[in-house]
């Protein structure tokens, strides 16, 4: 052989050792589950090997008390939220929420010092106002959460940030006389948080109905944008990616816009990106006035090196994203119904 | 045995250096001192130049380098001229036509598609100079001019997807942008706009072209390469001389499927299911969103796509505000 034949076998090989060594691979067998019947088969993927953040299992329900007689108000000082609750329930769900949030942190996350009636710590106004928020989901959103419910801790997982936020970036200004770029994510760690999010916000921060295709064969003028298009794309790859699912956990690819072809999970997911929006708009956004940036100081393990030029609405902790309940799983805790036996966060809540 | 000079040869011929024949050019122009290259002799002939660039070969690449100079500069502008930051993004940078408030304006401001319009401009100058270029060398060679009439099908997908089409559907806005990943989303969302384009049928038409090119081509190489060690690919002179390789080329396929090509009728084939490809294409892409606005539906409407029985346990309808068609304004 010659010197040219082995340099290029050395090459070949170096080559194909690096494409099977270096990537994070998931290495076959890819598990897959078939949701419909052929030709359409509709088949799920496993999600391979993507390690999250947290926690994937619910922590036990902390053991039932009896029932003290005497309502949260009538005992202890300055309750808003749950003043009708069992004063011995109360004080449950006041050791599961520290369990839930601040473990670490404990009582003291919220309350000041031997005071606990005091409102001093932002954190117990941002506390009210998320117990709010619980009701309210649990309350008037069953067509998204089900019987099953949210508690803290479906975003929490024992951290007072959740791990799954998002920070709307701002437009990329661009300049006087140079084309405009997308905004990509340029400080992601990796390429599923690298793609832009102007989709998200369009769908899950500002009211924009979504729609791509049209419902006539011929020319009906009721097809979206190119731009409408990749908007709703990144919305749904956001979507998906959250959820751990392909397209097909919802849709048929062959027809997308259908209904009739498409599962019933794509009616749950509706009511999701509608609770979603609900929930960064009434809750998150007013989350942001009363607790400024604490993320540093509190989740410094996932402190975030963000450039100047990405940086956008930074205020408060971040908006809600699928992936902020689901962390890629299709059912958050595999569907685990921990707010079942809480029942005081299934009452109805006020929307602030 | 006489060695024919094929891929497989470690002979590499180094004759005296080439000069063209005489063409009925009036001033048939040669530019560069033509020389030998043994690391081209691998894969081809040895002898590199001299080129006959001419007037439209000159204009042609003048206008290219302007094209791509834009397009460069736009993306290299983007990320404040860094050149790290220019590289490591360069699949995702993109210069993108004008958003669809302008319509067809030719006077866009620069930086909201202006500079498209411009690169575009200049990019189609060279494209289509090239092309007269072609046919132009072709008919000084007394050549036919099959080479330049299958480019002129590419380029009429070319100008399908960024000028037709775009004035057909009264905006710019419809056209690809240039860059690596901001076309390849363009075509899979123009799928998804137009309700799946697989069942447009001159996108399958397209696909069963392509497919069939490259089916085609690889028969036709490897029985070429597999009877170059008798001459075989002396192809031209096999036409007028039936030797022993294209006898036993012929006598393959007759075997193999009862029918073969001949050495003229072969390239027929290749050569009109390459020149269909991007033909039919164009034709898919221009009576999508002029004539049809979801192909699914299309297909249903004749015949193509079946009914599928509904999923179990399927809500009966779809829930209440789904389909409404947003308004976005101008993004």
């Amino acid at each position: 052989m010659s010197t040219f034949g082995i340099g290029l076998t050395v090459v070949a090989v170096a080559a194909a050792a690096f494409i099977v060594w270096v990537p994070d691979w998931t290495h076959p067998p890819v598990g897959g589950v078939q949701i419909a019947p052929p030709p359409a088969s509709m088949v799920q993927f496993s999600r391979g090997h993507i390690p999250e953040p947290v926690s994937l299992h619910a922590p036990a329900a902390l053991p039932e008390v009896p029932a003290s007689g005497a309502s949260a108000a009538s005992v202890y000082r300055n309750v808003k939220v749950l003043a009708d609750v069992d004063a011995a329930e109360f004080m449950r769900l006041q050791r599961a929420m520290t369990q839930w949030v601040a473990p670490a942190q404990g009582c003291a996350f919220c309350h000041e010092g031997e005071d606990y009636a005091s409102d001093a710590k932002p954190t117990k106004t941002a506390a009210r106002l998320m117990l709010r928020m619980v009701r309210h989901i649990n309350a008037d959103w069953g067509q998204h959460v089900g019987r099953t419910g949210v508690t803290c801790y479906t975003c929490h997982r024992g951290a007072p940030i959740p791990a799954e936020t998002w920070f709307p970036s701002v437009p990329n200004p661009g300049k006087p006389w140079v084309a405009k770029q997308e905004n990509w994510r340029e400080s992601a760690e990796t390429v599923r948080k690298f793609f832009p999010d102007a989709g998200w916000q369009l769908y899950l921060l500002e009211d924009t109905p979504i729609s791509v295709q049209s419902t006539s064969a011929l020319r009906g003028d009721t097809v979206a944008a190119q731009i409408v298009a990749k908007r709703v794309y990144e919305m749904m790859m956001q979507m998906s990616d959250g959820i751990g699912v392909n397209c097909g956990y919802c849709h048929n690819s062959r027809a997308f816009e259908d209904w009739s072809q498409s599962t019933p999970y794509r009616w749950s997911g509706f009511y999701g990106i509608r609770m979603t929006r609900d929930l960064n708009r009434n809750y998150l956004l007013a989350l942001q006035e009363i607790l400024p940036q604490t993320r540093e100081r509190l989740n410094a393990t996932r402190l975030p090196v963000i450039p100047a030029r990405e940086s956008g609405l930074q205020n408060g902790d971040g908006l809600v994203v699928c992936a902020t309940c689901h962390y890629g799983q299709p059912r958050p805790l595999s569907g685990a119904a921990l707010a079942n036996t809480y029942p005081e966060l299934e009452a109805k809540g006020a929307v602030p | 045995m006489a060695r024919f000079h094929t891929l497989y040869t470690s002979i590499v011929v180094q004759g005296p250096l080439e000069y063209a024949l005489p063409t009925d050019d009036e001033k048939p122009k040669r530019y560069g001192r033509p020389f030998h290259s043994r690391l081209l002799g691998r894969i081809g002939e040895t002898q590199v130049g001299p080129t006959a660039l001419g007037f439209t070969g000159i204009a042609s690449l003048v206008c290219g380098f302007i094209a791509i100079e834009i397009i460069g500069l736009n993306m290299w502008a983007s990320v404040d001229w860094n050149p790290i930051r220019f590289i490591k993004m360069l699949p995702f940078l993109s210069l993108d036509p004008p958003p669809a408030k302008y319509g067809l304006s030719i006077m866009p401001p620069l930086r909201e598609g202006g500079w498209w319009l411009m690169a575009g401009f200049f990019l189609t100058a060279a494209i289509l100079l090239w092309w007269l270029r072609m046919y132009r060398r072709a008919i000084a060679l007394g050549m036919g001019t099959h080479v330049a009439w299958a480019f002129a099908s590419a380029i009429w997908l070319y100008l399908v997807l960024g000028f037709f089409r775009p004035i057909l559907m009264g905006s710019w806005s419809e056209a690809v942008p240039f860059g690596i990943i901001s076309h390849l989303n363009w075509t899979a969302t123009f799928s998804l706009r137009y309700g799946n384009i697989f069942y447009d049928p001159f996108h399958m038409l397209s696909i069963v072209f392509l497919y069939g090119s490259t089916l085609l081509f690889a028969m036709h190489a490897a029985t070429i390469l597999a009877v170059a060690k008798f001459g075989g690919e002396r192809e031209t002179h096999e036409i007028a001389d039936r030797g022993t390789a294209m006898e036993r080329a012929a006598l393959f396929w007759r075997w193999t499927m009862g029918f073969n090509a001949n050495f003229e009728s072969i390239h027929r084939w290749t050569y009109w299911f390459a020149v269909l490809t991007p033909l039919c294409g164009g034709i898919g892409i221009l009576i999508t969103g002029t004539l049809v606005d979801n192909w699914y539906l299309w297909g249903v409407k004749h015949g193509i796509a079946p009914m599928y029985h509904p999923l179990p346990g399927l809500p009966l309808s779809p829930p209440a505000g789904s389909g409404k068609l947003p308004s976005l304004g101008a993004p």
